[in-house]
Order: structure tokens, then sequence, then C-alpha cells
């Protein structure tokens, strides 16, 4: 997406009418940001101001404290590994360590060539299938240690 | 029992209208436009007792009283699907393979109270359920169950998803309605509550998914009858989620006041490989810890209150004797730490200093004195501005009173007693 498309997009969003208030508008907007670039990054925060008539840093504060909105670089494809109670009971600390150890990363960070990002991430609401691991918007539940290089080949690592 | 909220998630194709209206969906809508006035509703709802099921339990039929008597417009009404408690995944159940029971519930609730506008503010993991919903609602809208006069009345209705985007404290409903406002997720100071300043500071109900999935049977079958169910101080069906230890983890639907020993041992198979219960959080992250001499506590709010824990979701989380309560008091403070919003200075530096005492603790640093500067810090916490800072140190608080021996043996012994190094 480029920027002008991205304009695009915010002023159609802020004409479909979902919501009574402009700034309401605001976490849609930083979502298709989200979603179609790298990283959440000033030009894209000026232009959703710009479009939306609020300050610049109302939009920032807001970017900034969603875990979800990438205000630095993501890979092409976000690793989350849930961590929390359930899911460390069963070995996701295991988890996240393969794959921070095969990437040659530490959590939070992304490949030096922008494929992938590993977080070590709260709660997914996929206790179920504890330890579970998310990739972009797909699911993988009761991993273990030697399905992650399956895992990472599936999105097309070389390793 | 009969299931009643979870009656439909096994059939094929759940999630879509067809298969909803083919077993009576929609009818209790039906019902309702056509018979019922919005009082008829609303006193319905307070016969069958139903409690609010994100946590706090507040009685929905008075929720809905207070919002229906204001008289400021236009009325929004939300669904809290931001289900972010650790290790709870009930709505998730309802959302993905029955969402149109709860948009259902919530055209009936924003017939009873007035409201206009609604949104489904949902948490920003569950990118499969927001496909599903949004596929539901317009459904419902070429149904003719959303929009304007739906079936024929006066009655209008629109409603939309509204994505959050991974924090924690928007579950609690002033930050919520600040999260869809378009700003950060901090609470608003209470009251006024949201039923009468809320959205944009008109009233605004904010319900539960799991709450809204209870509301068609109740139009169906009656609040008298519904009220028959479970504990009779608090009835109904009720959604546990259970994972940690156990065999068999997944959502269980039970009669409210099940006892948790119940629950652990015959619905979720018992403990992985036969192990000792060590002991279990019944409501959510923020829950007091029970031993395992303390698990025939019947699972409704006033139980577990009179236990000196909660039932707050209703996430049951369950440690076998191999499991350091330490560490994983600690796991559950790191998370409160990272989704503290820190508007207040209670919870912002009272969850940074459990971290830091914990942490020592867990690596063999900690001095015996930690114990009495964490029930300190705890009791500081209670003054937090809102539930999340109150509640945050309770796993820790709870864990050290009773296991306070574990946590001796660490700093005794200079190392965790669990870790094999």
């Amino acid at each position: 997406m480029t920027l002008e498309e991205f304009r695009l997009e915010v002023k159609k969003l802020k004409n479909s009418g979902k919501y009574p208030s402009r700034k309401s508008y605001l976490l849609p907007a930083l979502w298709i940001a989200e979603k179609n670039f790298p990283q959440i990054n000033s030009e894209m925060i000026k232009i959703i101001a710009e479009e939306l008539e609020i300050p610049l840093v109302e939009v920032e504060e807001v970017a900034r404290f969603y875990a979800m909105f990438h205000t630095e670089r993501k890979g092409n494809f976000v690793i989350r590994v849930c961590t929390n109670l359930s899911c460390m009971l069963n070995g996701g600390e295991e988890i996240l360590k393969e794959f921070c150890r095969l990437l040659g990363i530490s959590p939070g960070e992304t490949t030096p060539d922008g494929m992938f990002t590993v977080e070590s991430y709260e709660c997914m609401g996929l206790c179920d299938g504890a330890p579970a691991v998310t990739v972009n918007e797909e699911r993988f539940s009761k991993v273990k240690v030697e399905d992650v290089p399956k895992i990472l080949k599936k999105f097309g690592w070389k390793g | 029992m009969e299931k009643i909220l979870l009656r439909n998630v096994e059939k094929e194709n759940s999630h879509k209208i067809e298969v909803y209206m083919k077993s009576g969906g929609y009818q209790s809508l039906r019902k309702v436009l056509k018979e019922m006035s919005p009082d008829d509703v609303i006193e319905e709802v307070k016969i069958s007792g139903l409690r609010g099921r994100g946590g706090a339990g507040f009685p929905t039929g008075m929720k809905w009283e207070f919002a229906s008597q204001d008289i400021k417009e236009p009325k929004f009404f939300v669904c809290n699907a931001d289900e972010g408690e650790p290790c709870t995944f009930k709505d998730r159940v309802i959302i993905e393979k029955d969402p149109h029971a709860m948009i259902e519930g919530m055209i009936i609730g924003a017939y009873a109270t007035g409201c206009r506008y609604g949104y489904i503010y949902l948490r920003g993991e569950y990118p499969i359920g927001k496909k599903i919903l949004e596929r539901a609602i317009a459904e419902a809208y070429e149904k003719g169950f959303l929009g304007e006069n739906i079936l024929g009345t006066d009655f209008s209705f629109d409603l939309h998803v509204h994505s959050g985007a991974g924090a924690y404290i928007c579950g609690e409903e002033t930050a919520l309605i600040e999260s869809l406002e378009g700003k950060r997720g901090e609470p608003r100071i209470k009251p006024p509550f949201p039923v009468n300043a809320g959205y944009l500071w008109k009233p605004t109900v904010v319900n539960n998914v799991e709450t809204l999935a209870n509301i068609p049977v109740i139009i169906e079958r009656g609040g008298k009858w519904y009220s028959q169910i479970g504990s009779p101080d608090c009835p109904g069906p009720k959604l546990f989620p259970v994972s940690g230890k156990v065999k068999r983890p997944g959502v269980y639907e039970l009669p409210m006041g099940t006892p948790l020993e119940e629950i652990i041992f015959e619905h979720a198979g018992g403990i992985v490989n036969d192990r000792k219960l060590k002991a279990v959080f019944p409501g959510g992250a923020s829950s007091s810890v029970l031993t395992p001499d303390e698990i025939s506590v019947p699972m409704d709010f006033p139980s577990l209150a009179k236990a000196g824990t909660m039932l707050g979701s209703g996430a049951i989380m369950v440690l076998d004797e191999t499991d350091c309560i330490v560490k994983a008091a600690l796991r559950l403070i790191e998370f409160f730490r990272h989704e503290s919003c820190g508007k207040c200075t209670p919870c912002r530096e009272g969850t940074d200093w459990l971290v830091r005492i914990l942490r020592r603790i867990e690596n063999g640093s900690g001095r015996e004195e930690d114990l009495e500067i964490i029930l300190s810090i705890s009791e500081t916490m209670e003054n937090s501005f809102c539930g999340l800072g109150m509640a945050a140190h309770n796993p820790v608080a709870s864990t050290v009173r009773k296991f306070r021996e574990e946590y001796l043996n660490h700093v005794k012994s200079g190392r965790c007693p669990f870790r094999s190094v």
C-alpha cells in the first residue's frame, strides 16, 4: 500500500458512518496501517491526524499505548508465543527459547532479513491448547519444541 | 445437565444464521418486539437473577433499568468482548461458535434500554472471531434483525465490531469506553457509571459476551425457569474455562455453584499424570489462590467471596505438585506490570516492586523480610484507581500467606527448589 492509498482508505473509513465521533475512527485507522505496513511511522500518524482532524500527539500516544500496534519495524510474520500461566506451566518458555535460538534473535526482535518477529506474548485465550503460538492470524496449539522448525518452515524459513 | 449456553456449538456451521435460526434462534427477538414492552423485558431479566459474567457479577436487569431510566440520547449498547483475563477463553467459544446468540441478546438488550447504536469491543487477539462476528452481523442485517425498523417495528439498532489492539486494561468498562472513543485505555473515575455517562458521556450499557448469550433463552423460557438453575442467589448456567495441569483442559458449562473439586476432577479429568493437586486460581489471574483442602467450594460469586477469593471470569487455573508457586505468582504479576496503564501510583509502582521482589526470591537472592514487604505493598495496592490494581496483588499476597514455607525455602536455600540446576 502506498501512503496515498492509505490516505484514501482512512477517508473511506471516516465516511463510513460507523461512529458519531471522528476520534473513534482512530483505532480502526491505526489497524489499517498496522495491517498494510511493516511499521506505523510518523508519516502514517500525520495522515491519520490530518484526516481525522485531531492533534498529532493524540494519534501517536494511542499508537504507542497498544501492544499490537508496531511503531518499530516488524517482520512479515509476527510470531507470538504465549508465556502466561497455563502456557508457562505447559512449557511455553521453552517454545519461546527455541524460536529465538533458531532465528538467532531475542524476544521482541526481528530477523535481519525482515521475515520474522518473535514476541513473548501475554494470554491470547488459547489456554485449552497450551502452550499456544500464533503466527500472524494463524494459531498453533499444544506446541512441542520439536514442532518449532516445522512451524517456521511453513512460513518460508530456510534455516 | 442440559446444555444451554453451549447448546449450539457442536453443530456444523453453528456460526451461521441459518443453523442458529433452525434451532429457534431470533424467536426471542420476535417475541420481545411483538409481545413485550421494554419494561417487560427488564422485569423478566430481573426475575431471572442473571448477574454479569464478565467478573463483577452485577445484576444485569438492574443495569438495564438504570440505563432505561436515563433520559439522555442517544444511548449506546456495548458488548465487552475484550476477553483478556489470563486463562479465560470462554467468550471465544461463543464468539466463534454461536455469535448469533450474543448478537440476539444484544438486540434484545438494546430494545429494553432504548439504545440506538451498538458496538462489540473485541480484543485484537481474536482476528478469527472478528471475521465471524462481522459476517454474523451482515447476516443479521440481511434478515432484518438489525438496522432501521427491525421486523417492521419502530425499533432501530445498528451494530459494529470495534477491534481493540492488545491492552488488558480495556476489559475494564470505562477504559474500554475511552478506547472506543479513540484514546489510550485508561479507566475513568466512577461514578458516574457508564449507564449514565459512558461512550461520549451518553448512557452506555456494557455487558459481557456470556451475559448476553443468556438473554435469548431467558426470554424464551422465562426468568423464573432460569432462576431455578444453580445457586439460588446467583443462578444460571456458567462457562468455566479450565486450564493448566488438568487432563482435559477446555470450557465446561455447569450450573453456577458447581463445586470446584467436581469441575477439576470429574469434568476436566483430574491432574495430568495423576500427580497431586497443589493449588488453584479459581477466577482468573487476579483471584486469590486456593489450596487442595479448600476446593469443595461452590463456584459462584458469593461462595468464592466468602472463601476469600473471587469468581471473576470463572477461569480455573490448576497447578500440580511439580509447579513452583513463586514462579506462578511471578508470572502473573509480571503480566499485571505489563498491563498496568500507569495512571495511578499504587498500581504502576506496586506491580513493578512486586515483580522485582518476586524475581529475586525466585532467583535465590530473596530475604525473609521480603515477605512482609510484599504484604505491605499488597495492602497499598488496594487503594488503586481501578480494579486492575486492586486485584493484581491477590495472586502474590495469597500465595505468600498460604505457601509461606515454599517462599522461605527459596530464601533459605538460595535457589528455586523446583529447578533442576
